[in-house]
């Protein structure tokens, strides 16, 4: 398999852009001094003394030597899975299993969002990209503009003012829940369901997949799915909002190039309907540009999630990030820039892989 | 009779317009974009609320913009939190937290949003601008090193490369901006390379390189001219995200030490903590303030790429 | 010398193509580009038409004008007649949008969509079917993600699913008396190559062209006839899908009825057009009659389709298939069952310009429009795609509609050729007065700027051409538009414009050198 090879052989390439991230993190790190470094190496609940620990730490860190040298020092620690410590009102413990906890929420997020947002973006882009200039596609147009320049925290709250639940006294609309990734009111507080472990530090954990819609839907508990699902809709309408605005510019950008293309009106001279001539010829070539561009949504989709995930108070990698720069954890940062460098690098990926696929004329 | 060869036919010639001609035509099918002239209007305005705001910021009732804290009314003053017109015209949107009027203060963070995002999109792109250009019409090692940098920097989304390098290098005012300029400057370098690139292997610069001309000659009369019209249109597409994210940064308080300064984002960061009772105007108003500058800047962006890029002219 | 006024030209039962006083123009925002201004021509069944000029004089205006492809915006087709087959494609151009002309640069265009979108139905059902067209450049003109036989497949499946099926059905019932008599036939043959060319014909007409060579080997082995007969029967029966054959009935019956619509249609757009409310009331009627008929008559036919959509699709597609593959060769294709299944991007120039071709025949086109088909590629590629054309025209007996600017093709290719300048025909004739006898100073300068290896080799340095350029079409020259580059300009040249007309034997010419001086448009 030619496809095979050509995936390999992009996997090879990821491992000077990782490695680069890696520096990139490292350096970020080396802006503190050792004494702030060290601390994030510290258990305060071990029986070991403080003073050890740091000593300790500073070996393991590698802080006595040169910077390349601590380099190989923290790659060795990364490839461990030894990311450090943090401690924030969000989340205490080592960055790893914070990742971890909060990585299946963020994913959850954004494929909900993707998804729904390319179902409703390619038909609709199709549509109004095909006819250029008239009443439909200036409302596309004026819609994606809008959704695309509109900051993603204020839709955020504008969607909570319309829809959220007890933001505005009496609004008939106001069904669903603004903070939380599920409800507290909808668990007996006599008997807590026992896949439900609480942090102590306002988190609520599930297990096993640390989603809870998944993990009340596996344990049969309705009520809580139904809250979770509830707590969902307002952060996956605002991502969706933002991604599809991207995407419809791009779908409608394309169909309207392709259509200026000669192989369309070579398919217009053979007779082929005008319906045929928009899905066969025009709308599959449009989708090719769209999809190299996907990387870039995705990116932008990344940044949406921190913010969406601050205002919705939803327990993903975003806010946990946030929060380890608010309170100053240098390892958590480090973590979830680390984390979102690698998430959009293989998106990335994913992205060339598709495209070698729908393109016949990528050679891999 | 034994005919051989294809006849040759001359291409249409056409003449080079003179540029101010050139410059006007292009002005013309500009304005005649009606949504891209709007824009245009709106986004003027816009910068001149905030010139005006810098010579003369009295005309906002106070002689200082440099924090809300000075529209703090007098306590004995009974102070509408509600939009009205009762008051004047600085409280036709009504209040925010400490009873600040909401219409001055978005006025005065013109001047701030504005003004800090035009310092930050130009920097980086004069920065960019220099490294794309060397990096693409010199190649080789250059280029290389330039698109392993660049790749690095696009591997990370934007808002948290923002976080992490802002917290790396002390989270005020300041390093955010020396933050989001470091994080800007790929872009344009990554832009220009390509032009360049392209401008290169021109005709004409290959036959000015080959009557001797130097590089660095080069770059100056023939390369530049050619990439500015694509980093305009850029920078002025550009200009909008970053004001959203100079807004975002405010609103999630990555920004320390200058919490009182009248900014878009954290205004409406103030104004959220008054939504529950009710009051939605402190977070609603700025918010449709600000989105209509983006919307604007996009249009005319968006306009300005329509009548420069020689594609896409009719 | 008898000067005719051929500004109304009779149409004759032997044009298939007859063009009337076209005018097209794009309004664009510097103003209004007059590309064809008032062009006339027809094309006689079966002729290879010439039309040359040099680049920007609106020959592939005028083309895609023919096939009412013009980009709108910012083209469109504001007059004229174009007949088809006896039916004016655009008459009802004025219908279709109302223009206001403002200024150059400030027009108002109106759109009626309704009409609008019945005319591209229309029309959309006369492209590919009664003509078709191959483009300058086959890289650009073929869908890049499309294989090459999807795209051939496409046109046949959309123009011939009557014949498809009538030789499924054929394939599927074919009978002992069909057999016998095929035999019978065939025994009858002594000729090899003859025999081959009806076996070829049966083959196909019965929907198995796959086993041609088969039964040829069958039927040249010299064996006795019951031990043919068997070997025949058993080379078919595997060729026989065991399909259930009312629905291609069905499918067969369909499209007819489509054809007739279509047929119908045009004949209310005419009587529309002639304002004969007698017969746009009677087509009107036998439409709707239709319309209904159609309706419930398929009722079941449609949900059959859709029910045994996979199955169904699947015996027309490998139909179809077999189809194109004999139309690659019939291109002169190597490897067609190869080249079938690669993109345009994996063959090279003059593969994907026989692949156009190809595809331009799948629909049995009864006219084919070539612009500049060799441009864009090299020599001897060029020279076996005009063999091709030619054999092609010959072959099938549709005629070609050839636009280059190359006179030396042209001389190759063509029965007539029609010179064009600046969105007018100045010149038209055949070929060979347009070589020994030309009149127009245009045609003479485009004539003297060929090289010619006849002549003198010492002519051939220095090539002749005509000083100047092609006009900017916004603003062109009033009176005849090649007059800023004529050396034979008078003053009425400026003022008035020269009408083609007839001086002698068919040789039309627009040129006050010959015409009447009074005998122009102001
Ligand atoms: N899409 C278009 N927009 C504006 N003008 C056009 C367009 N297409 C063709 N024209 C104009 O029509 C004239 C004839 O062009 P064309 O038919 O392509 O010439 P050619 O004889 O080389 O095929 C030219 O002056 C050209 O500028
Ligand atoms: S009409 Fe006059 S200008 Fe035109 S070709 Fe004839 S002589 Fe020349
Ligand atoms: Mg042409």
């Amino acid at each position: 398999m030619e496809l095979r090879y050509y995936i390999i052989r992009r996997l090879l390439l990821l491992i000077p852009t990782i490695l680069g991230l890696t520096v990139l993190t490292f350096l970020l790190m080396r802006a503190f001094p050792n004494y702030q470094l060290v601390q994030g190496y510290i258990n305060p609940h071990s029986s070991i003394p403080v003073s050890v620990q740091m000593l300790n730490a500073e070996k393991a860190l590698g802080l006595n030597y040169p910077p390349p040298v601590q380099y190989i020092y923290y790659l060795k620690d990364l490839f461990l899975g030894n990311w450090g410590q943090m401690s924030t009102t969000f989340y205490s413990g080592p960055v790893l299993r914070g990742i971890e906890y909060f990585f299946p929420n963020t994913v959850q997020l954004a494929i909900f969002s993707i998804i729904l947002s390319i179902i409703i973006a390619i038909p609709l882009g199709t549509y109004i990209g095909a006819r250029p200039n008239t009443a439909a596609d200036q409302a596309g147009r004026v819609f994606s503009l809008a959704f695309y320049a509109m900051p993603t925290f204020w839709l955020a709250l504008i969607l909570q003012i319309i829809l959220g639940q007890d933001v505005i006294y009496g609004n008939p609309f106001g069904i669903f829940p603004i903070q939380g990734s599920f409800q507290p009111t909808s668990i007996n507080p006599l008997h807590p369901p026992s896949w439900l472990i609480n942090t102590q530090l306002g988190t609520v954990l599930s297990s096993p997949t640390h989603l809870i819609l998944i993990d009340a839907l596996i344990h049969g508990d309705f009520a809580v799915a139904s809250s979770a699902f509830m707590s969902l809709v307002l952060p996956v309408v605002t991502l969706t909002l933002t991604l599809l605005a991207g995407i419809l510019r791009f779908v409608r950008a394309g169909m309207v190039d392709a259509a200026s293309q000669e192989y369309v009106k070579t398919a217009r001279s053979k007779g082929v309907p005008e319906r045929l001539v928009i899905k066969r010829h025009i709308r599959k070539n449009a989708l090719i540009p769209t999809v190299t561009v996907l990387g870039l949504l995705f990116a932008s989709l990344l940044g949406g999630v921190v913010t969406i995930e601050y205002v919705f108070g939803y327990p993903g990698i975003g806010l946990f990030g946030l929060n380890a720069v608010l309170q100053n954890q240098i390892f958590g940062v480090m973590g979830t820039t680390l984390i979102f460098g690698l998430i959009l690098v293989m998106a990335n990926l994913i992205v060339d892989v598709v495209y070698a696929l729908i393109d016949p004329r990528i050679r891999y | 009779m034994v005919l051989r060869k294809s006849m040759r036919t001359p291409d249409v010639v056409v003449k080079k317009r003179p540029r101010l001609e050139d410059t006007i035509y292009t002005a013309k099918l500009f304005f005649k974009n009606r949504l891209a002239f709007v824009g245009f209007v709106i986004t003027m305005i816009y910068f001149a609320i905030a010139v005006i705001d810098e010579v003369y910021p009295q005309w906002l009732g106070v002689s200082n913009l440099n924090s809300m804290a000075n529209w703090v009314p007098a306590l004995s003053s009974n102070v509408p939190t509600a939009p009205t017109l009762s008051h004047g015209w600085m409280y036709i949107f009504g209040t925010t937290q400490f009873l600040v009027p909401i219409f001055p203060v978005m006025l005065a963070a013109l001047k701030f949003d504005i003004g800090y995002s035009l310092l930050i999109v130009t920097i980086g792109a004069l920065f960019g601008l220099a490294v794309g250009t060397i990096a693409g019409y010199f190649g080789k090692i250059f280029d290389e090193i330039l698109m392993r940098v660049t790749d690095i920097f696009f591997s990370v989304p934007f808002i948290v490369l923002a976080f992490a390098i802002s917290y790396a290098l002390g989270r005020s005012l300041n390093t955010v901006i020396i933050a989001l300029i470091i994080i800007w400057w790929p872009i344009y370098a990554r832009l220009t390379r390509g032009l360049a690139l392209s401008t290169r292997s021109m005709k004409y610069v290959e036959a000015a390189t080959a009557s001797g001309s130097s590089g660095m000659r080069n770059v100056v009369v023939h390369v530049i001219p050619n990439v500015l019209s694509p980093v305009f249109v850029q920078i002025s597409l550009d200009l909008g995200s970053i004001v959203q994210i100079f807004a975002t940064l405010y609103f999630l308080s990555v920004i320390q030490g200058s919490q009182l300064l009248p900014e878009l984002g954290n205004m409406i960061s103030r104004g959220q903590t008054y939504l529950p009772q009710g009051i939605w105007w402190p977070v609603v108003i700025p918010g449709i303030f600000l989105l209509i500058f983006t919307v604007s800047i996009n249009l005319m962006g968006d306009g300005l790429r329509d009548v420069l890029d020689p594609k896409l002219r009719r | 010398m008898l000067v005719n006024e051929i500004d109304k030209t009779k149409i004759t039962r032997d044009d298939y193509l007859v063009v009337q006083n076209l005018k097209t123009q794009f309004f664009t925002s510097k103003g209004i580009v007059k590309a064809i201004d008032s062009v006339s021509f027809s094309v006689k069944e079966g002729e290879v038409y010439g039309i040359v000029g040099e680049s920007g004089c609106g020959k592939s205006v005028t083309a895609t004008s023919i096939m009412d492809l013009v980009p709108d915006p910012p083209g469109r087709i504001i007059g004229g007649s174009i007949y088809i087959d006896g039916f004016d494609i655009i008459s009802d151009t004025d219908k279709l949008v109302k223009i206001t002309v403002k200024s150059e640069t400030d027009v108002k265009i109106k759109r009626n969509k309704r009409l609008i979108k019945r005319h591209n139905y229309i029309i959309s059902r006369i492209r590919g079917k009664k003509i078709a067209m191959i483009f300058q450049e086959p890289s650009l003109a073929l869908n890049p993600v499309m294989t090459i036989g999807d795209q051939i497949i496409e046109n046949i499946l959309l123009h011939n699913m009557v014949s498809i099926s009538e030789s499924i059905i054929r394939r599927e019932t074919i009978k002992d008396q069909d057999l016998d008599n095929f035999l019978s036939e065939a025994s009858a043959i002594k000729n090899h190559s003859d025999l081959k060319r009806y076996v070829q014909r049966w083959a196909r007409d019965f929907g198995m062209p796959d086993i041609e060579d088969s039964i040829l080997n069958v039927l040249s082995s010299n064996a006795a006839k019951p031990f043919v007969r068997k070997e025949l029967v058993e080379l078919i029966i595997p060729q026989r899908k065991g399909v259930n054959i009312n629905i291609f009935k069905e499918t067969k019956d369909y499209h007819d009825d489509l054809n007739k619509l279509l047929d119908l249609n045009l004949k209310l757009l005419n009587s529309e057009n002639k304002a004969d409310t007698a017969g746009i009331a009677r087509y009107e009627q036998e439409v709707k009659n239709l319309e209904r008929q159609m309706r419930t008559k398929y009722l079941t036919f449609n949900l059959k389709r859709i029910i045994l959509k996979k199955t169904y699709q699947r015996v027309f597609q490998e139909e179809a298939r077999r189809r194109a593959i004999e139309l690659l060769k019939l291109v002169n294709i190597a490897g067609p069952e190869r080249v079938i299944d690669s993109y345009p991007h994996e063959l090279s120039g003059g593969m994907q310009q026989r692949s156009m071709i190809a595809m331009a025949l799948a629909s049995d086109p009864r006219l084919l429009i070539a612009d500049e088909p060799t441009t864009a590629l090299d020599v001897t590629t060029q020279a076996q795609i005009l063999d091709l054309i030619r054999e092609l025209n010959k072959f099938t007996g549709s005629s070609v509609i050839f636009i280059t600017h190359d006179l030396a093709v042209i001389a190759e290719m063509c029965n007539r050729v029609a010179v064009m300048y600046a969105g007018n025909i100045v010149e038209e004739a055949s070929v060979d007065d347009i070589f020994t006898n030309s009149k127009h100073p245009y045609t003479t300068g485009l004539l003297k700027s060929i090289p010619r290896t006849d002549i003198n080799v010492a002519r051939n340095l220095r090539m002749e051409s005509i000083p100047g350029n092609v006009p900017n079409l916004i603003t062109p020259p009033t009176g005849c538009r090649f007059n800023p580059r004529c050396q034979h300009k008078m003053d009425v040249c400026e003022k008035s414009k020269p009408k083609l007309v007839d001086v002698g034997d068919g040789h039309k010419v627009a040129c006050f050198l010959y015409s009447d001086l009074t005998d122009g448009d102001n």
